[in-house]
């Protein structure tokens, strides 16, 4: 409800006059969204990860994908770099992709996907509403109405949005939506949970996922870092982890911190009413001020003129 | 064009009739300048500037009908980590600053009653029309759905995004823009309603330009607050990035204005009447003086940025060595060269102080969406491909700018017929 | 439909896994046949007695306290130490098939009491037992090392008959 109100106001802090200006004191000052009460969400274990792939293989089937351009028990792909060395990334043929990284407590796991943000900048920076949060906590996209500027995958702070470029008709931004069509509205896990053989992701209700993290933690000391990523980073994520590693060793970005990325935009969408309400009154004053110096500069002229030879 | 001006030709055409009553002139004969088609083609190919065009559109037509082809992935690197590449940088991050010459003359001119700066009004009016159509055109190129580029205005409603209100003001500025120079084409038609309606409402768009500029060259920076993580810190601001764009744009625009103004007198002299060449001068030095300003509140602005945020320690790093460069080549070098120029009374200074303030906003706006993007990250370097017909669009707004300068009232007053066309 | 079906094969398995005699009482059947959950797997036929040995006869070594022997957890000697042994041993008699049906999903919400809640379905249950032991005793860790795949498994990982062409470009939609 909160959601929609705030959206709300922001359509009218956009488009409107008057009425908004007053609305965008509320805007600066916004109280933050804690989500969908009873949104699901998934808990990530990175230490029960063994680097199967099946997550991969579960999606790629779910979601009809292309063929990958290896099986998906040749586990070659974790030497992969790209051209500029980067490690595998999510793409247009695959909504998730595992990744090795060597720690010093040994290689780790981590699994990328879409972490299905409680306030999705991907959301907040589509001009046509391609993006929605869904009751049960998934970010889901709709082809049909994407114009393909790609602001979505320049706002994801997590690089997960891939865009079919491939295609010359009908290019779509390409990630994971959290297997709403198919499972989720059903209630059912992710194909990607269900398929993992060691349960590393737990599919349950985000709020109880969080005491279960923080109690995973608890009853094994020395196992995890004492942080669950995705509880508060960026306004909070559907998907979180725990980790017996630094989380920045495995591919983790803990410089985000956790306001929600509009908390930054908000410094520009509350000047917008200001302007639109402002600036006409103001610039007809000043136009009416110039044109009177004008006008009495005209007139000294004339007399200088008068004076001068 | 000298050339035939020298024979005693009469043209150029700068008014409905002919002169030594020979008739009104018609479209075509507007078209081709006065010239006979013979002589049109002679003037083109002579013109060694037309053959390096002839050049890019040979190799960079068929790379644009490509890209549509065969889609995006084709031309570009197709990076899923640099959604926006060099269409956008340049096309759209460039171009619409460089363009904000359109509300800054308007404002001048209509709402501070400067009517010293008439004489290049249009040329403002124009260069804004014109940077803003192309800077559609490379979105256009860009989006990887254009055929849908209404949909954010009439199908699907994202209001509370800021590229929503980038799209619906530069569409309406597009608009605003246009009304503004119905004068001149109306002109040259030889039509006077249009003229008349628009002249009774000018104020009023002219406000509706400011509103709309400010907004938008402000939305583009804001654009970026979108991406905290990923600018470096240096060229990121929540508080100051809208201000930063808009401020520079104001510069921007009036830096290229000089700019457009010095190649119009470089090579269209023919096409300048007496007023429009006599006031060039003075006037270089007038924008000079306002983008000065410009810079020095930009200059501000960013070192406040800079203390606001704490950032001072970026700035011992490589990237603030980088910071520092385009800071100094593209602002503080110009505004010393301006102010130096409006002291000595020295325009060509101006002139040289405008291509690089021209410069400092390139290196600015594909610095804030390439180059210091993804700072973390690995750097792109754009395909040839993306960079031909990068080429290939500016071309055509290149042929366009002249074609259009080479007709309508732009560099010259239209002289109407005795008592029929005052003004 | 697909779902239903899956289940009613499922459950059919289980029921079959019961029949499974308990040969001897002190040190548990000689084999156990994993095979409720297979599908992409064959199933894993489990040499019981020879893990008993490496074990050193200590059963607590997989089967918790369940069996009230040996050292256990010490998380779950808060509660356990003196439980003696449970009724049910195998692994599918606690750990759910469907961790994340909606069955028990709902038992989960509903029985807010429960201290057992986070505990691996049956097959992280196996998975999470036999392979952390493997990986830090050394033993086998490859998929095919304890179960070979099957044909719905090579379809499955794009494996064997079914691995992708090498370097087949425009496959895509």
């Amino acid at each position: 409800m909160n959601k929609l109100n705030r959206r709300k106001f922001l359509k009218g802090g956009l488009l409107g006059g008057a009425a908004a200006l007053t609305m965008s004191r509320k805007a600066a000052a916004s109280e933050s969204f804690e989500g969908y009460p009873d949104s699901m969400g998934v808990l990530v274990d990175l230490t029960r990860c063994i680097g199967c792939r099946t997550c991969e293989a579960a999606c790629n089937h779910e979601q009809n994908l292309p063929a990958p351009d290896k099986p998906f028990n040749d586990y070659s792909v974790f030497d992969e770099r790209g051209p500029e060395g980067q490690k595998r990334r999510t793409t247009e043929k695959a909504y998730t992709v595992v990744n090795r990284y060597d720690t010093e407590k040994g290689p780790v796991f981590r699994k990328f996907q879409c972490n299905h943000c409680q306030e999705p900048t991907c959301l907040t920076a589509c001009f046509v509403n391609a993006y929605t949060k869904t009751p049960e906590g998934a970010v889901i996209y709709n082809p049909k109405v994407c114009v393909g500027c790609r602001t979505c995958m320049v706002a994801c702070p997590f690089y997960v949005p891939a865009y079919s470029y491939s295609s010359a008709t009908n290019p779509v931004v390409k990630k994971c939506i959290m297997c709403y069509d198919t499972r989720l509205k059903f209630g059912r896990p992710p194909a990607c949970v269900e398929a993992c053989p060691q349960e590393v992701m737990t599919f349950g209700k985000r709020k109880d996922l969080i005491k279960l993290g923080h109690e995973r933690i608890r009853n094994n000391p020395g196992k995890y870092i004492d942080h669950l990523y995705g509880e508060t980073e960026v306004g909070g994520t559907s998907w979180m982890y725990l980790s017996g590693v630094d989380f920045n060793q495995v591919g983790f970005d803990t410089t985000l911190g956790n306001q929600p990325i509009l908390a930054n935009v908000k410094e520009f969408l509350a000047m917008v009413p200001m302007v639109l309400t402002i600036w006409p009154a103001l610039f007809t004053g000043f136009h009416l001020l110039a044109t009177r110096k004008e006008a009495a500069k005209e007139e000294q002229n004339k007399n200088e003129k008068g004076v001068k030879p | 064009m000298k050339r035939f001006v020298g024979q005693g030709v009469a043209i150029p055409v700068d008014s409905l009739i002919k002169p030594n009553g020979g008739g009104s002139w018609s479209i075509k004969e507007k078209l081709l300048l006065g010239l006979t088609p013979e002589q049109y083609m002679k003037t083109l190919v002579r013109n060694p500037f037309n053959w390096l065009l002839a050049a890019i559109y040979v190799v960079g037509v068929p790379v644009v009908v490509l890209r549509f082809v065969k889609g995006l992935g084709y031309v570009t690197h197709a990076s899923y980590d640099y959604p926006w590449g060099l269409f956008l940088a340049w096309g759209l991050f460039t171009m619409v600053p460089l363009s904000a010459s359109g509300f800054m003359m308007g404002t001048t001119v209509e709402l501070f009653g400067r009517k010293d700066f008439k004489p290049i009004e249009r040329l403002g009016l124009l260069n804004g029309l014109l940077g803003y159509f192309f800077a559609v055109m490379f979105l256009q190129v860009d989006l990887g759905q254009p055929w849908r580029l209404i949909y954010p205005m009439f199908v699907s409603l994202g209001p509370a995004a800021v590229l929503f209100l980038v799209a619906w003001h530069v569409a309406t500025y597009l608009s605003v823009q246009v009304a503004e120079l119905v004068p001149a084409a109306s002109e040259w038609l030889g039509m006077k309603q249009p003229k008349k309606v628009i002249k009774s409402v000018s104020l009023g768009l002219t406000i509706a330009g400011i509103i709309l500029s400010t907004l938008h060259q402000g939305a583009l920076g804001a654009l970026f607050t979108y991406a905290p993580g990923k600018v470096h810190p240096l060229w990121y601001s929540p508080e100051f990035q809208w201000i930063h764009f808009l401020t520079s744009a104001v510069f921007g625009g009036l830096c290229m204005l000089i700019v457009v103004s010095t190649l119009a007198k470089w090579f269209m002299r023919w096409r300048m009447d007496d007023t429009f060449k006599n006031s060039l001068d003075p006037l270089t030095l007038g924008l000079a003086k306002g983008a000065s300003l410009a810079m020095f509140t930009y200059l501000i602005i960013k070192i406040l940025a800079v203390a606001h945020g704490n950032k001072w320690g970026y700035l011992f790093t490589g990237w603030g060595e980088y910071y520092l460069f385009e800071l100094t080549v593209g602002v503080v070098v110009p505004l010393i060269l301006f102010t130096s120029a409006i002291r000595n009374q020295r325009p060509g200074l101006a002139r040289v102080a405008a291509f690089m303030g021209v410069f400092g906003i390139a290196l600015n706006r594909i610095n804030t969406a390439l180059i210091a993007f993804n700072w973390k990250l690995y750097k792109e370097v754009p395909a040839w491909r993306e960079v031909l017909i990068v080429l290939t669009v500016y071309a055509t707004y290149i042929v366009v700018y002249r074609a259009i300068l080479a007709r309508l009232p732009i560099l010259y007053t239209w002289k109407g017929q005795a008592g029929k066309y005052p003004g | 439909m697909w779902q239903r079906k899956r289940l009613v094969t499922g459950m059919a398995a289980a029921l079959a896994l019961l029949a499974v005699p308990l040969a001897k009482a002190e040190t548990g059947p000689e084999t156990v046949e994993l095979d409720s959950l297979a599908k992409l797997y064959k199933p894993v036929s489990f040499n019981h007695s020879a893990h008993v040995e490496i074990a050193g006869g200590d059963c607590a070594t997989c089967h918790h306290h369940t069996l009230g022997t040996g050292k256990i957890e010490p998380t779950c000697a808060r509660c356990h130490a003196h439980s003696g042994a449970a009724s049910a041993v195998a692994c599918r008699d606690c750990h759910p098939a469907e961790r994340f049906g909606a069955k028990y999903l709902q038992e989960l919400a509903q029985d807010v009491n429960r201290y057992h809640r986070d505990k691996p379905g049956l097959k992280a249950a196996y998975h999470l037992r036999c392979l952390g032991c493997h990986r830090e005793s050394g033993g086998p860790t490859g998929c095919q090392d304890c179960h070979a795949m099957t044909q719905a498994g090579e379809a499955f990982y794009r494996a064997g008959q079914y691995a992708p062409v090498p370097h087949a470009e425009g496959t895509e939609h």
